[in-house]
């Protein structure tokens, strides 16, 4: 039976936050998902790394959290930010009082938020509409979920910390009011496997509940469903919000070629429903186009959503008047001991949230190791000199890119492959410059089972043409180094891969998308027929 | 201005095969293009019906048609336009060099580059399946730097269909082109149309040549022209040589468009490329002329006839900003759509029946008029053809080149 002094249930934000924190205290800590990392909200969001200026009225102490993680992330997570610079616009329609309110909060809170003229805000964003009456400017900035979990789960390696993905928790093992491990299943074998533990911390997110269920505990947690559009330009140079009363769909976040615009607000009883309706992509649009009028012009790449995990304490309110904030449950109080909880809370606090809970842990298990988390940057980053000496062999501009999704170590090892082996300079997706060194990279790495997986590492099928052509290239690439029988089935891959890609197109199948799904189906349907169809 | 018998507008197989029908029944036609047409993104082969609408595979196209609904295009061109439409482009594509076979009543089997092997109803020799029978060896020929071809898996998923008994072997070529990108199949059948490239590849191969028991599968790399490269290929192996489907460029795509182009300047046909058609100039029931953009200045085309091969929301001929707000661009003719969000599309992207967006088009009567909601027709003049029509989604049923072909003949004979 493997055993761990720590079990970490949960593989997003929060959940990595904690493996690498223990691990940098010398804890002996074991992380399991049942999925994917970074499959749940910590990827399916904005990518809004916050100044706090969303809070500085509603709620002043996460605002306050906010701009201080804010420059913590920054400063540790260098090549998972970019620096975009953050602006609040208000429109002729909105309460003019509610500005007052905010440049107060924004004050109090400790938020620069800077006032610039409206001619000044329409050279920083010619876009914007006409109907802006002021605007600010605040340290806003644009994140990469899937680039900063990884990134904390490669610090946490170093320091001995370990993960198991697709191993769903089903059961929690207790014996005398005290925990002493859990159950789970591989995902992929079926097969039961149990791990042993003197400390199990839920942190599930949107699945708090129910892994706390496991153990017959209750935990109020409202999983909340956040819609986005992800559209297929640059829309805006800085992230831009709408200053009034936080609604659906006022948020525009630009990452690399993108724009991701959110972000609704419903709660829903099931955290695993992702889907997105038409009437969700109908609302955003509606008040997206308010602040960028020929918004409808753009192709929409995709709908994602995603469970924000609210925390309901008894008699609390919900949805958007719920509180962003986090708690942490100490079940010892419930009765059993050794098991935690941690809910709520937002991407850019969650270095703060694992200091916090790992600071508890510690205490019980007498480590006196400080948090050393805020200093130490997450990844050493790749040197410039080489970057410089890789550049001779990457074919494109893909380098810098390269390097801050890869880091130093598998940086080096796809600079060496492209060096020695002209023939992995091809590239396996053209819209994000992933070459086919790369790609085999992360194939062989054994915690990728499915193309998605290499996905979210890579950003193959993630831009422009939506996996139309790495879909085979990658596939073919599967079919050589996968692990198993599943991994190399070419043709299932292909398919599961297109079918994750449609998921999120069907919301938007509307304006230029259409044109870019007839061109999928006919080459996969049609040139490649992989439909198969009966027999007559 | 300029005066027509006949205005095409498109340049996919549709728009061309309009205009080469109109111009060989002696009009006087302008071709109107924009773009570079779809041909070089579709594999070339003329689909005609591979699925019925339960999913269940098509023995005979022409049986599989007589259980299509009435609405279905098809059923509009009838049988009889759709077998002169075949027999018309058979004798075109044997004029120039470049012959296709196949017939209404039987599918060919074209191995595709993932190793399956897809229906269609009319290929060139050189992407006829029927070529495997009696080998017993497949060589599987890739190519140095080639992108989107992979023999293993080629290898992997052909083997169940051809014959778990026969030898499947991978031979990778060095064709020398290299340079700092990522090389195409249209780069390897340019370098094939030349002697110098054609000799070291079959020198490579010969080798592995054994008469008719081996048969060469490749990528589209057989030269640019017509059945050229794989004639001469064929003849120094002695042995059979077959192509796969692939991600575009579709060699074999700009094959056909080649042969074409070359049929509708022998016919007189005025191609003016690079031109948008902004607006149809109306009056009663006809269309007298249509406006285009050329540069910056517009231009106005007279004719008396005018045939819309516009391509459908795949090329843009029919565009929809919003919801349930369809639209043709040029004519504005009403688009028939499936309304509702659960019937626009399937939950599968690759499902056991249609999906609802790919059906949107125009209805049309049965002389390709465009009709609109009541059944009324809209122009007596302006035919509609190819992936503008609605009623069938030609992904799921295998149609799209087939509509396109007999949609343009009977267009043209009107």
């Amino acid at each position: 039976m493997d055993k761990a002094t720590v079990v970490v249930i949960g593989g997003g934000a929060t959940g990595v936050g904690i493996l690498r924190d223990l691990a940098m205290r010398g804890v002996d800590v074991l992380l399991v998902e049942k999925c994917d990392l970074v499959n749940g909200a910590s990827s399916r969001y904005h990518g809004l790394l916050h100044s706090g200026g969303r809070y500085a009225v509603k709620d002043q102490e996460a605002a306050k959290e906010c701009i201080i993680e804010n420059q913590i992330l920054r400063k540790i997570g260098t090549s998972c930010v970019e620096p975009t610079g953050g602006m609040f616009v208000r429109l002729d329609i909105d309460d003019p009082d509610y500005e007052g309110l905010w440049v107060k909060g924004c004050a109090d809170s400790g938020i620069e938020a800077k006032p610039i003229t409206l001619e000044e805000a329409f050279r920083l964003e010619p876009l914007l509409s006409k109907h802006v009456v002021s605007a600010y400017l605040v340290p806003d900035a644009a994140i990469d979920g899937f680039r900063m979990s990884w990134q904390n789960v490669e610090s946490a390696k170093r320091y001995g910390g370990r993960f198991q993905t697709y191993r769903e928790v089903v059961g929690v093992l207790q014996e005398n009011g005290q925990v002493k491990g859990i159950e789970v299943r591989n995902t992929i074998t079926g097969e039961i496997e149990k791990i042993a533990c003197d400390i199990l911390v839920n942190a599930a997110g949107g699945w708090a509940g129910k892994v706390a269920a496991l153990a017959g505990l209750e935990v109020g947690v409202q999983p909340d469903k956040g819609t986005l559009l992800a559209f297929n330009q640059r829309i805006t140079n800085h992230v831009v919000n709408r200053l009034h009363k936080s609604s659906d769909g006022d948020i525009f976040v630009p990452h690399g070629s993108i724009t991701i615009l959110g972000t609704s607000s419903m709660s829903i009883p099931d955290p695993e429903d992702t889907s997105s309706s038409r009437e969700e992509v109908e609302n955003l649009l509606a008040i997206g186009e308010k602040t960028f009028e020929n918004l409808r012009d753009y192709r929409m790449l995709r709908a994602f959503a995603g469970s924000r995990p609210l925390y309901m304490p008894p008699g609390g309110a919900s949805g958007r008047g719920a509180s962003r904030g986090f708690a942490i449950v100490d079940h010892a109080n419930d009765g059993l001991k050794g098991m935690m909880t941690i809910v709520g809370g937002k991407f850019t606090t969650y270095r703060l949230m694992a200091e916090k809970i790992v600071d508890q842990i510690c205490a019980k298990l007498n480590v006196t190791e400080p948090c050393r988390t805020a200093e130490e940057p997450l990844v050493p980053e790749v040197s410039e000199n080489d970057k410089k000496e890789a550049r001779k062999y990457f074919p494109a501009f893909g380098t810098n890119l390269a390097a801050t999704r890869l880091g130093p170590e598998r940086f080096a090892r796809v600079a060496d492959s492209l060096k020695n082996h002209p023939e992995k300079r091809e590239l396996v997706c053209e819209c994000e410059n992933v070459t086919l060194a790369e790609v085999e990279e992360i194939a062989r790495d054994l915690s990728s089972f499915q193309i998605n997986d290499i996905r979210r590492r890579t950003r193959i099928g993630m831009g422009t043409c939506q996996a139309n052509f790495c879909a085979l290239r990658s596939a073919a690439v599967f079919a050589k180094y996968g692990q198993d029988n599943g991994a190399r089935d070419s043709i299932g891959q292909m398919k599961q891969f297109l079918q994750g890609r449609w998921k999120g197109i069907r919301p938007v199948l509307v304006g230029r998308t259409l044109r870019e799904i007839e061109m999928t189906r006919a080459l996969y349907e049609l040139s490649f027929h992989v439909n198969g169809g009966k027999k007559a | 201005m300029k005066h027509s018998d006949t205005i095409v507008i498109g340049s996919g197989l549709a728009g061309l095969m309009a205009a080469l029908t109109s111009a060989r029944r002696g009009k006087k036609v302008t071709l109107l293009t924009m773009g570079s047409g779809s041909l070089s993104l579709n594999s070339g082969v003329i689909d005609v019906l591979g699925f019925d609408e339960n999913h269940a595979f098509v023995e005979s196209p022409r049986k599989g048609i007589e259980t299509l609904p009435k609405d279905h295009p098809y059923k509009k061109i009838g049988m009889d336009m759709l077998e002169k439409s075949v027999e018309a482009f058979l004798a075109f594509t044997k004029e120039y060099h470049f012959p296709y076979r196949g017939s209404l009543d039987k599918q060919i089997m074209v191995p595709t580059a993932v190793g399956t092997l897809k229906p269609t109803c009319l290929a060139p020799h050189s992407m006829d399946g029927t070529g495997f029978k009696g080998c017993s060896k497949v060589i599987i020929v890739a190519v140095e730097g080639l992108k989107d071809f992979y023999g293993d898996i080629i290898k992997e998923n052909i083997r169940p269909l051809l014959g778990e008994d026969l030898v499947y072997e991978i031979v990778t070529i060095d064709t020398g082109l290299t340079g700092g990108r990522d090389i195409t199949t249209l780069d390897v059948a340019r370098w094939l149309d030349h002697d110098k490239g054609m000799t070291t590849l079959s020198e490579a191969l010969k080798p592995y040549a054994k008469g008719s028991e081996t048969v060469f599968l490749l990528p589209q790399i057989l030269g640019t022209s017509g059945h050229a490269g794989a004639l001469a290929l064929r003849g120094k192996l002695e042995s059979e040589v077959i192509e796969t489907t692939c991600l575009p460029p579709s060699v074999n795509g700009l094959r056909l468009q080649k042969i074409f182009y070359e049929a509708l300047r022998d016919s007189g046909v005025d191609i003016i490329e690079d031109t948008k058609v902004l607006r149809a100039v109306r009056k009663g029931a006809k269309c007298t002329a249509v406006v285009a953009q050329a540069a910056a200045r517009e231009k106005t085309y007279e004719a008396e006839k005018f045939i819309l091969a516009t391509g459908g929301f795949y090329s843009g001929g029919i565009t929809m900003r919003e919801f349930e707000h369809p639209k043709e661009a040029i004519f504005d003719l009403p688009v028939w759509f499936v309304p509702g969000e659960e019937n626009w599309s399937n939950e599968q992207l690759f499902a056991d029946k249609p999906q609802g967006f790919a059906m949107t088009g125009i209805r049309t009567d049965e002389n390709l008029l465009p009709l609109d909601g009541n059944g009324k027709r809209v122009y007596d003049n302006v035919y509609v053809v190819g992936r503008n029509l609605g009623g069938y989604d030609f992904c799921f049923e295998h149609s799209g080149n087939g509509v396109a072909l007999a949609s343009a003949y009977k267009a043209a004979m009107m």
